[in-house]
């Protein structure tokens, strides 16, 4: 599971670097996510699929979110994309032991890790409850995280909140769900918001956060895939039960994808193969330009990003019908940035 | 009937519309032979998508558009039951999950606009839920020009009706779980004479540039432009939404009611009314009214306009003598109350004044006595409202007749007109009368291509002398795709292929360029069976139906599909080988397309 390192906040700069944290921590999510939706095969996993979307597109306008309470702050967000496998931003996990997170194909596997990301404090009656041990001091979960970010900057005075500064808003894009922050209000609005679709937990008392009048969190959502089981309300102590409806998952119907391709030696691999890890390189590398543009300021810069995220995606669905020299395995994107300018833009 | 009798839940929130408005334009597109009209360049879908990006400037506010339309913040707000709106139910407060594609049938104009979906759902998979697979898409009606004359940006002072209806044995699905509102919507729709059930909802105040503050022919607006404009040149995918707030409501489906468009007692605008138009239904304890798109907001913060206490009469139509049959206060029409209950407003009646509406006529009056909204007795409602055909083909489409409500009898006299594509100019019209159920069958042969609508006409009240009056008429649009033989005909090479059918939709939809790269030969082989399916006639009204703006001929579809055939014959030989205001309604229905 994750569990972040918790340090003293004291000052804008320790809020600063917490956000920061928390962008790679939401950044760093998305590849692990979206190699398991894209190695599914056209045409099976319909349910799967559109979760694992959903919770990514999320996860992208979390992250937007954050950044933009690091600009209202004067902070510059920073896009580093992270190496896979490698631990998340900050996670330093239960017992000093950092989740190294992997790029798995989509598989109970994967799933289980995306789970784990998700994790709230008081996980539910499966699977991953039994990790719950041992946490150490000051290692929290995203959303406690989050909540004890919210409840410094609501110690802010006026002042420190700069309105309009580099703010992605929903002018193009995800209507209803980004926002501007320009004050506290703002910043707790998002951070509800944030904590709310991911873990779901409701201020950290209680597992079960399931009103059933809207999608359920991420956590529960990956965990209604990994047990092939909608999430369904129950008159029981629990108030779910897992089915009786299922998703139809079919996990053999995805492409035979290595995972981890950054580690990975494609030198010896065939030319399409190399040309098509070549071209979700370059896709993943634009995505990152036109997010760190847009997350700074640069007018029209999320186009640009949501049009690199469609070249990605074109050339991982691609790149998983290619075989490698071993005729029986495809790879998918490593998720690499390749581009030579790299860093922010102010 | 409908949603005007209960149970019924109501929902409000917001709704996104994304379409390319490219083809909004004569000088752009021709609607009659849905042609890209490019200009002269040697690559014309380069400089066409450019000229699109300078047209910004002069209205045309959506080269990058998707045609999606999509809800958001839209959740369930209350529930009626018999006894008024209530809000304690776990249901209230469930979001509703909508995409869609908005497209014109028509698409110079405003009257036939459609939203193309795959379902519509309130609530979540495995909690409270209404679940609606598509019965038939969604329909706009009633455009109301008149609606805020505050919020005058490009469509901005226009609401519409779009409604639509699922049928229990589409798959509609209720989890009620232990909430009372959905239990007793799925009671309701036990017995027979329920269909299923009907989702209506005016979408209104909107707004473009995710600027509530822009007007018609500002500075303010010019920016905005000149600033999507610069966006657009530098690159990257830049679509602008509009955005509008929607209140909505779903009820009941009977047997017999239109499912696309309001039914009921149709009460119309009388002169320069204050109201426009509403429908009722009065059953034996109280009239039912559906105000929705009726009652105006006067500024930006939409207070709705105060016309006093407005009185319901039934109104002899012989001797024009006026039963009192209830009163509406401000209270029951304002603000407050419109995004409580969807504008549906309820009047209790006393004993017996049901029966005074039986054979009068219903009218809306204000304080003073002038009538705003008068009965047309007699409506005849399309079967399919914007329908769509092929060169060649003979069909016979149908109007259901109304009389006050209900199926009208055998041989009530109809005068249909033919008007033109843009509303404006009807012919001399055709007698005609309806068939033992009221309906009249109308034999519509597609000899040539191109847009016409089909109005019915019970008299001087509704006869579309000076064109279509949308919140007058009934109409159906009929759009006749050419057949293009010589197309057909063509060589099946790539270059055919391209310059003759895919190029349309590469210069008019930049936004293709995301999913799939038209001038692409390598990726369109590559997809040749996606395409084939996404283009295939019979995925029509899917979400996901290409192209969106159903706009292909069957000749340009055959060619296309002897190129893919070709190629994947080819691709398999390999793959053996080698391995794997003043104005009329036409002239404002045009206006709105400019900023």
């Amino acid at each position: 599971m994750i569990r972040l390192q918790l340090e003293q906040l004291n000052t804008v700069q320790d809020a600063q670097a917490m956000l920061q944290t928390a962008i790679g921590v939401e950044f760093g999510t998305l590849p692990p996510y979206l190699y398991a939706l894209y190695s599914i095969r056209e045409g099976t996993n319909v349910q799967a699929k559109q979760r694992i979307r959903s919770v990514a597109l999320q996860e992208m306008i979390h992250m937007c979110l954050a950044c933009n309470m690091l600009n209202a702050l004067g902070g510059i967000p920073t896009l580093s994309p992270q190496s896979y496998p490698g631990p998340l931003p900050g996670d330093i996990g239960p017992n000093g032991k950092p989740l190294q997170l992997h790029l798995y194909p989509f598989s109970p596997q994967a799933m289980e890790q995306a789970m784990a990301i998700e994790q709230p404090e008081n996980p539910p009656d499966f699977p991953v409850a039994a990790f719950a041990e041992a946490i150490p001091k000051k290692a929290v979960t995203i959303g406690e995280f989050y909540r004890t970010l919210d409840q410094f900057l609501s110690t802010l005075p006026t002042g420190d909140w700069i309105a309009g500064r580099n703010q992605v808003i929903a002018d193009q894009f995800f209507a209803g769900q980004v926002f501007a922050i320009n004050q506290y209000a703002d910043a707790h609005k998002a951070i509800e918001e944030i904590v709310s679709e991911g873990e779901g937990s409701s201020q950290g008392t209680k597992a079960d956060p399931l009103d059933f009048q809207d999608a359920v969190a991420h956590y529960y959502r990956f965990g209604e895939i990994f047990h092939d089981r909608v999430l369904t309300k129950a008159d029981n102590p629990l108030g779910y039960a897992w089915g009786p409806a299922r998703l139809g998952v079919d996990w053999t119907g995805v492409y035979p994808a290595i995972p981890d391709p950054g580690l990975h030696d494609f030198s010896k691999e065939p030319p399409e193969a190399q040309a098509a890890q070549k071209a979700c390189n370059q896709a993943f590398s634009s995505l990152v330009a036109g997010l760190q543009g847009a997350v700074t300021g640069k007018d029209g810069a999320m186009g640009e990003a949501v049009q690199a995220m469609f070249s990605l995606r074109m050339a991982a669905l691609h790149a998983f019908t290619v075989p490698l020299a071993d005729p029986s395995r495809v790879a998918g994107p490593a998720f690499l940035n390749t581009s030579s300018q790299g860093g922010h833009e102010a | 009937m409908s949603v005007l009798e209960t149970p019924r839940i109501y929902f409000k929130g917001q709704v996104t519309w994304d379409p390319i408005v490219t083809n909004n334009y004569d000088t752009n597109y021709d609607e009659t032979t849905g042609a890209t009209i490019y200009p002269s360049a040697a690559d014309k879908v380069k400089a066409f998508r450019e000229q699109a990006v300078d047209a910004v400037a002069t209205g045309n506010w959506n080269p990058h558009g998707t045609h999606r339309a999509t809800f958001f913040e839209t959740k369930v707000c209350g529930f009626d039951l018999g006894t008024g709106t209530k809000t304690a139910d776990p249901f209230v407060s469930a979001g509703a999950s909508f995409e869609g594609m908005l497209v014109d049938l028509e698409p110079y104009g405003t009257f036939s606009s459609q939203l193309f979906f795959d379902s519509l759902c309130f609530g979540v998979d495995g909690g409270y839920r209404i679940l609606a697979p598509r019965t038939s898409r969604i329909t706009a009606r009633y455009i109301n020009f008149r609606r805020n004359s505050v919020n005058t940006f490009i469509a901005g002072v226009a609401s519409v009706v779009w409604q639509t209806s699922f049928a229990k044995t589409d798959g509609l699905r209720i989890d009620a779980f232990d909430s009372t509102a959905l239990k007793g919507l799925a009671a309701a729709m036990q017995p027979d004479d329920i269909v299923g059930l009907t989702v209506r909802f005016n979408a209104y105040r909107t707004i473009y540039f995710d600027n509530a503050d822009l007007t018609r022919g500002s500075p303010a607006g010019q920016a905005a432009a000149q600033a999507l404009m610069a966006k657009l040149k530098s690159g990257g995918f830049q679509p602008n939404p509009a955005r509008s707030l929607l209140v909505g409501v779903i009820g009941l489906w009977r047997k017999a009611e239109p499912g696309h468009e309001p039914d009921g007692r149709a009460l119309t605008p009388i002169g320069n009314s204050a109201l426009a138009t509403a429908h009722a239904r009065v059953s034996a304890t109280s009239l039912t009214i559906d105000l929705a798109n009726s009652v105006r907001e006067t500024d930006k913060i939409l207070t709705k306009q105060d016309l006093g206490s407005l009185s319901i009469v039934a109104v002899d139509p012989a001797t024009q003598a006026a039963e009192p049959l209830g009163s509406i206060d401000y209270s029951q029409y304002n603000r407050a109350a419109y995004e409580a209950s969807a504008g549906i407003v309820t009047v209790q009646l006393p004993a017996g004044a049901a029966q005074n509406a039986v054979g009068r006529n219903l009218e809306v009056r204000d304080a003073a006595g002038t009538t705003l909204l008068s009965e047309l007795a007699m409506r005849a409602v399309p079967a399919a409202p914007n329908l769509y055909l092929d060169e060649g083909q003979n069909v016979t489409a149908t109007f259901q007749v109304y009389d006050r409500g209900q199926p009208a009898a055998a041989s009530v006299p109809v005068t249909l007109f033919r008007v033109d594509a843009g509303g404006g100019k009807p012919d001399n019209g055709t007698p005609m009368t309806t068939d033992a159920k009221g309906v009249l069958s109308i034999p519509v042969a597609a000899t040539a291509h191109g847009i016409t609508a089909y109005v019915p006409s019970f008299g001087a009240a509704d006869q579309p002398s000076g064109g279509i009056n949308p919140l007058v008429n009934t109409y159906m649009y009929v759009r006749v795709r050419p057949a293009d033989p010589d197309v057909a005909q063509a060589p099946p090479t790539w270059q055919n292929v391209y310059n003759k059918v895919l190029a349309n939709w590469n210069a008019m939809a930049p936004c293709m360029d995301n999913w799939l790269k038209l001038d692409d030969p390598a990726q369109v082989t590559a997809y040749g069976a996606m395409l084939k399916r996404l283009t295939d006639p019979t995925r029509f009204e899917a979400f996901r139906f290409m192209p969106v703006t159903r706009d292909m001929s069957a000749g340009e579809r055959t060619l296309l599909y002897k190129f893919l055939d070709a190629v994947k014959s080819e691709l398999e030989l390999e793959s053996i080988e080698a391995g794997p205001d003043g104005r009329s309604f036409a002239e404002l229905s045009r206006s709105l397309r400019r900023g």
